[in-house]
């Protein structure tokens, strides 16, 4: 009897760990709650990706169409785990699905259900949705895959853009203490998309540390010394309205030691990345550890990052920590091959 | 009782009349002697203003004026690691010499806070270090240079007044190498003395001191043989070229 593995979301972790799956013959049941196949980076519609900035569908729109047009993986959109037993070495799972409920025996599960944006308005400092040129990376990446360009209040181009890293994360403040890690990259290289467009418009990055790590530093490189974008040391404290329509940025400048207020025609905001609901729910129905993060706990952050405290139940991609669309593809695979070998494991 | 008295002062102190007058930097009041504003004359306490202490532009013209330079070339290169004011020669001398808040206020165009260093800014000695350990390669060495410009350039007064002095010794040098080919240091140190005014200081003891050492090392005496280097003439006109082409390249267009 093939094996049968679950997986629960279907963004590019879960995708990925299906398509290696249904490629080892395995029988894949794919539980997405979405109506759509391909989780954050669908749903609001990346454009490019860093680092060097291919177009999002190569990688996405791939991996939607390996996992759509497959006889191995049945894909259930709007789909719930309505119910979860460990039966022996088997998991008992109850699946709520617009085609009818059901109950199935499933051999090992992944868990893929990703993470939700940080919601700015949560942190009224910033003043989003106060302002309609205050906004934040999702949005600014939906503009941009879209192709609008303009400012969201007047529809014209801004003659100058701030960026704000740093936007519900590192900040007790907010709850969340730990690095997103892409917001800096991804500021990076949307200011070099804005620049490309705007060649006369001047950028500026607001940050407290950059943290471009790895090769994604090339990317920084280029933002400066090719579309020469600024980069001011200080975090914002507040936003406030300005003179002709602007939006006034009111910080300190650490290496000047001297505050500012300076009005921008667009802020965009580095918001980050967290745990979401979906992962608290699969935590409390599989009966899955979560970190002081509120991300999924795995087993062992450094041997085995994709396993879970359940045998059995493993985990992929930003269920576990903020990561990038590449690590989450990594951490598929990993899921996939360890989920396959508990599998053979345990018949 | 009368003695101890200050005298009366003819002319009323910048801003006397602030209560908090402390906490306001000289720099940024503003009194104009005849003020009229909307036909209204408001001359008296009522023209003075006071300037707002917080940055409230970043004026990337000018950051755009320093890049087209080709000393200013490599600015928007400069992250502020600070590697060129660690590795500087002047900084320990001169604290207020760092050449890594001047690239940082060249790239947002505070001239407010540049003004305030017009008096070291442009200590720069030239040795290089920072350029060659700078990771981004901007050549801070070489971005003093376009400061040094760009503050001839907006505060020629300032300039004026601070660096009168540095000016009249900056002449000697130039005379001195231009026309011998030789730079005689005690001859600089005399000179520049002399023409600061300060040529009573050439009897005092430090000086009477140094002069005897070097009678006795027998240093003085080797000062007295510098002469031009042979065949200076020539070398002096094609320097006298040479300078004449990188006034033109240096000035800021």
């Amino acid at each position: 009897m093939p094996e049968e593995i679950l997986v629960i979301g279907g963004g590019p972790a879960g995708m990925n760990a299906s398509v290696m799956l249904s490629e080892i013959g395995v029988n894949v049941t794919l539980v997405e709650k979405d109506s759509f196949l391909g989780g954050n980076p669908e749903k609001f519609k990346y454009k490019f990706l860093f680092p060097d900035l291919q177009p999002a569908e190569n990688v996405i729109g791939e991996l939607i169409k390996k996992t759509g047009n497959n006889s191995k993986v049945k894909v259930l959109l709007n789909s719930q785990i309505s119910g979860f037993k460990q039966t022996g070495n088997k998991f008992d799972v109850a699946i709520k699905s617009p085609q009818g409920d059901e109950n199935k025996i499933f051999n090992s599960v992944i868990v893929a259900t990703g993470f939700e944006h940080f919601d700015p308005a949560r942190d009224a400092k910033y003043s989003y949705q106060l302002f309609d040129d205050v906004i934040d990376i999702k949005d600014l990446e939906k503009m941009l895959g879209e192709g609008k360009f303009l400012r969201p209040s007047n529809g014209k181009p801004p003659r100058n853009v701030a960026f704000i890293l740093c936007v519900g994360s590192r900040d007790r403040h907010v709850g969340n203490q730990y690095c997103s890690r892409v917001c800096c990259v991804v500021s990076v290289k949307q200011a070099i998309e804005l620049k490309e467009h705007f060649p006369e418009s001047d950028i500026f990055i607001f940050y407290m540390d950059i943290r471009t790590y790895g090769f994604f530093e090339d990317l920084y490189w280029e933002a400066m010394e090719k579309h020469d974008i600024q980069i001011v040391k200080g975090r914002v404290a507040e936003i406030t309205s300005g003179p002709d329509n602007t939006v006034v940025c009111k910080g300190e400048d650490t290496l000047l030691r001297g505050p500012f207020e300076i009005p921008f025609d667009m802020v965009v905001l580095a918001s980050g990345m967290e745990g979401g609901p979906q992962s608290l729910e699969m935590a409390d129905k599989l009966g899955l550890e979560m970190d002081e993060h509120r991300f999924l706990k795995p087993r062992n952050i450094t041997l085995s990052p994709f396993r879970s405290n359940i045998d059995g139940i493993f985990l992929a991609g930003a269920c576990t920590g903020p990561k990038a669309i590449s690590d989450a593809i990594t951490e598929g695979a990993a899921a996939a091959m360890s989920a396959h070998i508990y599998a053979q494991k345990n018949p | 009782m009368d003695r101890e008295k200050a005298p009366k002062r003819p002319v009323a102190e910048k801003g006397e009349h602030i209560i908090a007058r402390h906490m306001v930097e000289d720099e940024n009041l503003r009194e104009e002697k005849n003020l009229v504003i909307d036909g209204v004359d408001v001359s008296g306490r009522w023209n003075t203003f006071i300037l707002s202490r917080v940055d409230s532009d970043f004026d990337r013209s000018f950051f755009r004026e320093i890049k087209k330079t080709v000393v200013g070339s490599r600015i928007n290169r400069c992250w502020q690691c600070g590697m060129c004011t660690a590795s500087c020669t002047v900084t320990p001398l001169y604290r207020r010499f760092n050449p890594r808040a001047y690239i940082y206020m060249m790239q947002l165009g505070n001239l407010r806070e540049i003004k305030k260093y017009i008096d070291v800014a442009w200590r720069c000695v030239g040795c290089y270090k920072c350029s060659q350990k700078c990771p981004k390669q901007v050549n801070p060495a070489e971005m003093m240079e376009a400061l040094a410009l760009l503050i001839k350039k907006y505060f020629p007064e300032e300039v004026e007044s601070k660096l009168k002095d540095d000016e009249k010794v900056k002449k000697i040098y130039d005379d001195m190498i231009l026309g011998n080919g030789r730079l005689n240091l005690a001859t600089l140190h005399t000179k520049s003395l002399r023409e600061m005014g300060r040529g009573m200081e050439l009897f005092s003891k430090v000086e009477r001191d140094a002069i005897f050492k070097m009678i006795k090392d027998g240093r003085a005496f080797s000062v007295l043989m510098l002469g031009k280097s042979s065949g200076w003439s020539k070398s002096r006109k094609a320097i006298e070229k040479y300078l004449k082409n990188v006034e033109g390249m240096e000035r800021i267009p």
